[in-house]
Parts: structure tokens; C-alpha cells; sequence
């Protein structure tokens, strides 16, 4: 059962990838000569630049509130985790929207300085590969963050203690040890935004940035071309298979860190000038990439937000709410079997069907619906022949053609966060507990329904919550995969962003942040607890 | 012999909880000092406040020839040039065997530095494996390098926080000696840390007994063993067995005998019962007499059956339940036996 439900979720992409590598030389030829070329080399730049910015903004924010006693401390811990509610696509907007020429910042400047053309004045672009990064990254070093925070805070401080009565002060300590013993979870981190940026869809589509996502979309929708669309999806997937090679190396290097709990740290007192730095920088991050943002919403919404909007938004709402509702609850169904499997199964392969399960989350929402089209396509076909044959009405793209489609890409690309979840929970049961029922007399079945199941249900509602809200902003699956005049909160968005009208979504926008916000909630509230 | 360590009034508190009260200790160069005590009782932060990672409030620290630290100067930690060596070693785990070593050397010219680790490396047998890292390595041989680590830079004093709590208990007697002999052999002034008595009797010059934040008694290994100040460094130490005893005109009544009023050490606090410290070798078998105790325990021993005995006396200001004693003899448990107290230098405490 559990390598049915594996292989099942991994069949589409297998499709995908046959179908890109049967497609023509002829066809590689020409894109090779065309326009593969400036494809690859956009993603490329941007993944680099991406990966960098998210470095460079959550490795030092990592540290401050770490290794400092930086001011606010305990509200920056968690405020530098909000970025991650906010889709990179409306940050890109809102950004656009305040910095180009005809926005409040400019129109300020030209008043106070007299300026009245372009010609008199140096401004930087936003919409440009540079600025596309500048806005994924905002939104995606709180994963840079979250993951090096807590790699330098279960850093054993004996460590520390060892290099300082060695003759190393505790800034020269922080990065002769601290640092190069958190390098496994800064690499898992940069292959995680990696995987992130390759999938982002929105931003650069709206930056007219020409990346691999986009010409997957551009391609299937604009020329209706499936095999060009699958050749470059697959390419894409080499791309992924890079960033899950080095984050699987990386995970593999953590074996080197220390699990002891010896973890008070020493926090470093900063000088008042260091204090105003630290503040400043950790402050900036949380306006930049959230406060400022979801502020501009707020405003927009207040603006212009009207009857007519509130009951479009209660149609693709109830629409978000039904696909997210589905996935979650799918996937995180599909976690318990497989973490349950996994644990209880004797098979020295038991370990497979989860991992196999997990690959999904490297996969880009665009190559996901071009290999659940390559995959439901064909089978659509045949059950509309199969109709015919027996005389029978025709079902029509029942599969290809519904949210089924949909759910089952999305259940793809987020079973990992579910699977990781509750195998961190499972993982958390004592081994005993799985022999003690059975020496009561307790069946296997009763021992899951009475044992595990309620010792896992935090985790359970931890996973639902997070794969529901990933859902609820997934974005590309949806759009290219949606069926006719079916509207989520977020191809609405988007759709509006495209025609520059954001303004009349920014309801919807501000509902999608606060779904986005939950599970930021909770699990701050769990850690505080702890 | 120079006094290298001075400890002055030394007082530590934690979130405003005293951690340690009036710490007096001096220290002579090349001395190991054992610092023993139940958990709990400030023995780890005395360590800690000696190299700097935690700091006094009042008191203060003196370290030849010139260094004096007190609350209002503090210095820090990589200042004292103090090393130490941790429960858990610390060894870095991103960097080889050799890189462990040469960690502390960076004010020392190369060549030098390649001296000194070949040097430690021969010392402590870690040559062959120079490169390997410490998870590579055996609890034992890890400890090897956390030594050579913390030798490297030359401290002044080395500090050692329960170094042998991880050894496997074969090897552990042969560790220890192996490091007393080192350090000795480069005349090393060390300050280690142990809750176990018979680590600080086979590795120690000076003990300090710790109990509640204070030093309840500072001496020789010998001194400390056959005159304990007072019960709880006895207790801690177990000495011996302790068994009630009462003042009847000029005589003291026990359980298994009666003791004359010479040859007594009594030391006096202000707890009612008083109970005479009992070793095992002062226990006689009087197989003549009337029973008096029945055996509780038995266990063979190196030293022969080693046996546990309570009293059968109805008189419960004189009962005791554990007294320890050892006997070639052969007993069963449940069979009662007479024991007597041989006369020598009676220990009386009040507790």
C-alpha cells in the first residue's frame, strides 16, 4: 500500500521526464539555438543572486539574535519569521507599485528636488532580474534564518568555552567554531531557497524576467506546445536535481553536529553602536519583507475595497478553501500511512516509499502541472474511448480537466512538508510504546487508534496546517491547471497584479497573509511553550 | 614552593541565588587539587569562575605572578591563559586531530607550533592519528586530545571538569595514573572536578571537600581521610559507618558494644544525636558472644565477603540499619552473628 501510494504520487514526473527526453533532437536544436539558452542563464543568475541575498540576510539575523543581546530580542526571534507569509509575487507588486516613476517614492522626490523628467534624476529599476531577486529574497531568508538560528543554538557551548580558554574572544570564537559548525544548516537552507526560487513562477513573470518557469508556462499556454513545455520542464528537473543532491550532502554533513543540550549561550553585549546596527538591520528585514508590505495592503484595501469585490472574493475563497482543504487533508492522511509504515514495517526497504513521496517538494508547481497534463491527459483520452466504445455518454477531461488535478499536484508537490512533520512526530514515540500495547493483548490496529494517533496529534494538525496554507498560495500548479473559470484567492491576485489592478485584490491578498500567518503563530506559541 | 593560585572570599551568585559563599583556597605550583562534593554543591561553577566563564560578585582570584581578578576586574577568559579540559572534551568536530591541537597556538610562530604538537602528539601516543577527527576516535583517545588541546598554549593552571565520567571504569584507573603521570612529569598545576572519591584519592595532592557553595575542608588525601572535620566531608567520603551511640557516666553505649571515654576525637555541632564513625576494619567478629546484628547483604569482594548487617537490639535510640564490615568468613544473609568495635582512635560526631 505504501509503495503504491509513493509510486502513484511519483508516476506523473516519470511521465514528464520520458515524455521530455522522447521528445524530438530537432526540437532541443531549436530551443538550444533559440532561446534556452538566455532561459538558463536568467535562472541561473537568479538562483545565485537569490540564494546570496537570503544569506546575507539571514545568516547575520541568525546571529544577532542568537549569539546578542540585541534589543527586542525576544519580539525579533519571531517577528524575522513573518516574511515567510508573504507571497514573493505581492511583495514584487507592492515594491513595483511604491518605487516606479509614478509611485509615492518618486513623485516625492521629484517635489522635493524639483525634478521633472527621468532625464534629470538616477533612480534604480525594480523590475528588473536584480530587483526580482531583491524580492524573492525577502521573503525567503526567514527559511535562512529559522534553519541557522536553531543550528547555533544546539551548538554545544562547551565548544565556545573550549575556543575562548584557548585565547579566542567571543566574536573570534563565533566564527572560528560557531560558524563553520552551522555550514551543514546554512547549505540545507541555500538548497531550500534554491529549490524555492526555481519554482517561483509570479515575480519573475511579472518582472518579464525569462526563466525556465516562465517559458514553461509561456510555452503551454501561449503555443499550446506539451512537448516543448515538457522538454524544458525536464530540464528544469536538472536544475532541482542539483539543489537536492547538495542539500541531501549537506543533511549528511550534519551528522558531525553536536545533539547535547548543553546549549545556554553566552550572549554578546553589543556596544551602542553595535546595538543600533543590529537593531537596525533585523528591523529592516521585518518592515522590508513584511511590516511595509503587508501595511501597503491594508491601505489599499481600506482604499478600494468594495461590495462587489467581497463577493468575488467569497466565490475564489470558497475555491481556495476547497483545494487547500483537500490537499491537506490528502496529504497528511498519506504522511500517517507512510511515517506509520515506515515505523512499523519490518522491511529493510521500508524507508523508501516516504522518501520517494517527499521528491515532490524540489519539484516547481509549473513542471508538476505539465507532468499531471502529460499523465491525465492520455488517460482522459482513453476513458472518453472507452465511452464510446461501450456507447456511452463522454465523461469529458474529468481528470486533466477538474480540481482533481489540481489536488493531486499539490498533494505531490507538498506531501514532504507533511511526511517531515509527522515523521518528526513519530519519531518522537518511544520504541517501547510500539511493543507495549501488543504485550496487553492490544491489536495493531487498536495500539495505532489508542497509542499513536493520539500521541501524534499535534503533529497531525501541525502538518495539515502547514500543507493547507502552502496550498492556499500555491500559485502556477493552479493557474495552468485550473479549470475553465475556476478562480483561487491566488490566480485572482495574480491575475489582477498582471492587469496592474492589485488594488481591487488587496482583500484577498491580505486574507491570503493572514492564512499564511497561522502556522507562524502556532508553532511560535509551541516553541514558547517548550 | 610558590603559591601560583590564591582564591580570597570567593563568592558566585546566579539569579540572585548564592552559588558560592566565602571560597578560600590556595593552590602551590605543580599541586593537583581535587575538588569533591556532592552534585549540586558549586564544584563545577568554582571551576567555571577560575577560567572566567562565570563571574564573581565578591572575593577574588589571584594567579601568579601578577594577575588578580575581582569584581571590578574582571578579566576575560581568553586573558588567563588558564586551559581547560571538559566533561564532554569539546573537541572540535569540523577539525582534525592535529588542527585540535594547534587551535590555541595562533600567537605562536610555525615553527614552533609544529614543536609543540609533534611534541604532544608523541606524548600522548596520538601520532597516527593526527588526521583522523573526533568521531573517529575512541573515548579514550579523545580525551588524549582534549589534554594535548588544552597543554598546547602552556598554560599557568589546568582545569578539568569530571575528565573521567565518560571513561569506560576498566580503563579509567589506568587514565588516570597515565595523566597524573604527565602532569607531574611536566609540572603542571591542575584543578579537576569529581563526585567520585576514589578518582580524587588516586589522583589528587590536595583535596577540597565542597558542600552548599563552601569548602568544608581543604588538605592532604591523608589528612582529609583519617580526620574528617566533620560528618557530611565523612559521609561524602564514606569513610565508614555510622553508629548511634549514648553518653551513659562516662561511658558510650552502642548497639554491639560499649566504648571507653580515651582515645576520642569528638567533634561537636549543634545536632542532638551523636554517632560514632565506624570503619570496616575496626570491626571484630566475636563468635563467642551473644548475637547482636543479622546479616542483611552479602557480596564477594577483592577484599573478601563484604557484608551489610542491621541491629537486633530493641532499643531504637541505638538501631541502625546499614553498617558495613569485611570477613573471610563465610555468613548467610538472615543468619545473625555477633560483631564487636576494636579499640583505636574513636571518631564521635554529633549530626
Amino acid at each position: 500500500m505504501s509503495w503504491i501510494l509513493a509510486l502513484v504520487l511519483m508516476a506523473p514526473v516519470l511521465v514528464m521526464l520520458i515524455s521530455g527526453i522522447d521528445s524530438s533532437q530537432e526540437l532541443f536544436t531549436h530551443l538550444w539555438q533559440t532561446v534556452l539558452p538566455t532561459y538558463i542563464s536568467n535562472t541561473l543568475l537568479l538562483s545565485l543572486l537569490v540564494v546570496t541575498f537570503s544569506l546575507l540576510f539571514g545568516v547575520p539575523a541568525a546571529a544577532i539574535i542568537s549569539q546578542t543581546n540585541v534589543i527586542g530580542k525576544k519580539y525579533l526571534r519571531w517577528l524575522l519569521m513573518l516574511p515567510l507569509a508573504m507571497p514573493a509575487y505581492l511583495v514584487a507588486y507592492l515594491y513595483t507599485d511604491l518605487l516606479d516613476y509614478a509611485g509615492p517614492v518618486q513623485r516625492f522626490l521629484r517635489t522635493s528636488f524639483g525634478w521633472e523628467s527621468p532625464l534629470d534624476y538616477w533612480f534604480f529599476d525594480v523590475r528588473t532580474l536584480f530587483g526580482a531577486s531583491i524580492m524573492i529574497a525577502l521573503v525567503l531568508f526567514p527559511y535562512v534564518y529559522m534553519l541557522v538560528r536553531t543550528a547555533f543554538e544546539c551548538q554545544d557551548q562547551h565548544l565556545i568555552r573550549a575556543s575562548r580558554s584557548l585565547g579566542f574572544s567571543l566574536s573570534q570564537s563565533f566564527i572560528r567554531v560557531s560558524l563553520p559548525l552551522a555550514r551543514p544548516a546554512i547549505a540545507v537552507s541555500a538548497s531550500l531557497v534554491l529549490m524555492e526560487t526555481l519554482a517561483d513562477f509570479a515575480t519573475v513573470q511579472y518582472f518579464a524576467v525569462n526563466t525556465l518557469t516562465t517559458a514553461i508556462y509561456d510555452t503551454w499556454l501561449e503555443y499550446g506546445d506539451l512537448s516543448t513545455a515538457n522538454a524544458i520542464a525536464s530540464i528544469l528537473m536538472l536544475f532541482i536535481l542539483f539543489a537536492v543532491v547538495a542539500e541531501q550532502r549537506a543533511r549528511a554533513g550534519q551528522r558531525h553536529q553536536s545533539n547535547r543540550l548543553n546549549n545556554q549561550i553566552e550572549a554578546k553585549r553589543l556596544t551602542l553602536f553595535q546595538q543600533i546596527i543590529a537593531v537596525s538591520f533585523c528591523w529592516f528585514l521585518v518592515v522590508a519583507g513584511f511590516l511595509l508590505p503587508l501595511l501597503l495592503l491594508i491601505v489599499m484595501a481600506i482604499d478600494y475595497a468594495t461590495f462587489e469585490q467581497l463577493n468575488e472574493l467569497i466565490t475564489s475563497g470558497l475555491n481556495s478553501l476547497q483545494v487547500a482543504f483537500y490537499t491537506a487533508s490528502i496529504a497528511t492522511i498519506i504522511a500517517i500511512l507512510l511515517a506509520l509504515f515506515k515505523r512499523l514495517h519490518f522491511s529493510t526497504w521500508r524507508h523508501y516509499p516516504i522518501q520517494i513521496s517527499g521528491f515532490g517538494y524540489a519539484i516547481p508547481g509549473t513542471v508538476l502541472a505539465m507532468a499531471m497534463l502529460a499523465t491525465l491527459g492520455p488517460i482522459d483520452h482513453w476513458l472518453n474511448d472507452l465511452a464510446k466504445l461501450f456507447e456511452l455518454k463522454s465523461p469529458g477531461l474529468i481528470l486533466s480537466g477538474s480540481i482533481f488535478a489540481i489536488i493531486f499536484a499539490l498533494v505531490v508537490r507538498f506531501a514532504a512538508i507533511a511526511n517531515g512533520t509527522i515523521i518528526s512526530g513519530v519519531d518522537q514515540i518511544p520504541a517501547s510504546l510500539d511493543l507495549a500495547p501488543a504485550s496487553l493483548g492490544v491489536k495493531l490496529k487498536q495500539s495505532l487508534l489508542k497509542v499513536h494517533l493520539p500521541l501524534l496529534k499535534s503533529s497531525i494538525l501541525v502538518a495539515w496546517l502547514l500543507v493547507f496554507v502552502e496550498a492556499m498560495k500555491e500559485l502556477p500548479a493552479v493557474l495552468l491547471l485550473r479549470p475553465f473559470n475556476f478562480e483561487t484567492l491566488s490566480t485572482q491576485i495574480y491575475q489582477l497584479i498582471s492587469d496592474e489592478r492589485l488594488e481591487q485584490g488587496a482583500l484577498g491578498a491580505l486574507l491570503i497573509v493572514l492564512f499564511g500567518l497561522l502556522p507562524i503563530v502556532y508553532l511560535n506559541k509551541k516553541e514558547s511553550n517548550v | 614552593m610558590t603559591v601560583l593560585l590564591t582564591l580570597h572570599q570567593l563568592s558566585v551568585a546566579l539569579q540572585q541565588k548564592p552559588i558560592l559563599s566565602d571560597v578560600n583556597l590556595v593552590l602551590e605550583a605543580g599541586d593537583i587539587l581535587g575538588l569533591v562534593g556532592p552534585s549540586g554543591c558549586g564544584k563545577t561553577t568554582l571551576l567555571n569562575t577560575i577560567a572566567g566563564f562565570v563571574e564573581q560578585h565578591k572575593g577574588s582570584i589571584s594567579i601568579a605572578p601578577n594577575m588578580c581578578i575581582d569584581a571590578e576586574n574582571i578579566i576575560a577568559p581568553e586573558q588567563r591563559n588558564i586551559g581547560m579540559i571538559f566533561q564532554d572534551y569539546a573537541l572540535f568536530p569540523h577539525l582534525t586531530v592535529q588542527k585540535n591541537i594547534a587551535f590555541g597556538l595562533k600567537d605562536v610562530n610555525k615553527l614552533e607550533q609544529e614543536t609543540r604538537i609533534e611534541t604532544l602528539l608523541s606524548l600522548l601516543k596520538l601520532t597516527d592519528l593526527s588526521e583522523r577527527y573526533p568521531h573517529q576516535l575512541s573515548g579514550g583517545q579523545q580525551q588524549r586530545v582534549a589534554i594535548a588541546r588544552a597543554l598546547a598554549p602552556q598554560p599557568k593552571l589546568l582545569l578539568l571538569d569530571e575528565p573521567f565520567s565518560n571513561i569506560d571504569a576498566r580503563l579509567r584507573n589506568e587514565l588516570m595514573l597515565e595523566l597524573r603521570s604527565l602532569l607531574k612529569q611536566l609540572n603542571i598545576t591542575a584543578i579537576f572536578v569529581t563526585h567520585n572519591k576514589d578518582e580524587v584519592f588516586s589522583f589528587a595532592d590536595q583535596i577540597a571537600v565542597m558542600h552548599q557553595g563552601h569548602v568544608l575542608q581543604y588538605g592532604t588525601p591523608f589528612d582529609v581521610f583519617h580526620q574528617p572535620c566533620n560528618w557530611q566531608v565523612a559521609d561524602f567520603l564514606q569513610i565508614g559507618s555510622w553508629l548511634p551511640v549514648i553518653e551513659v557516666h562516662e561511658e558510650y553505649l552502642t548497639a554491639i558494644g560499649s566504648i571507653s571515654l580515651e582515645n576520642k576525637t569528638i567533634i561537636k555541632e549543634d545536632y542532638s544525636q551523636q554517632y560514632l564513625l565506624l570503619k570496616p576494619q575496626h570491626i571484630t567478629l566475636e563468635p563467642d558472644a551473644q548475637a547482636n546484628v543479622l546479616i542483611e547483604y552479602v557480596r564477594i569482594t577483592e577484599h573478601g565477603f563484604h557484608y551489610l548487617v542491621s541491629s537486633l537490639t530493641q532499643d531504637k535510640s541505638l538501631s541502625f540499619n546499614q553498617l558495613s564490615f569485611y570477613s573471610h568468613l563465610t555468613f548467610s544473609q538472615g543468619e545473625k552473628i555477633a560483631i564487636g568495635i576494636a579499640s583505636h582512635d574513636y571518631q564521635l560526631f554529633n549530626k
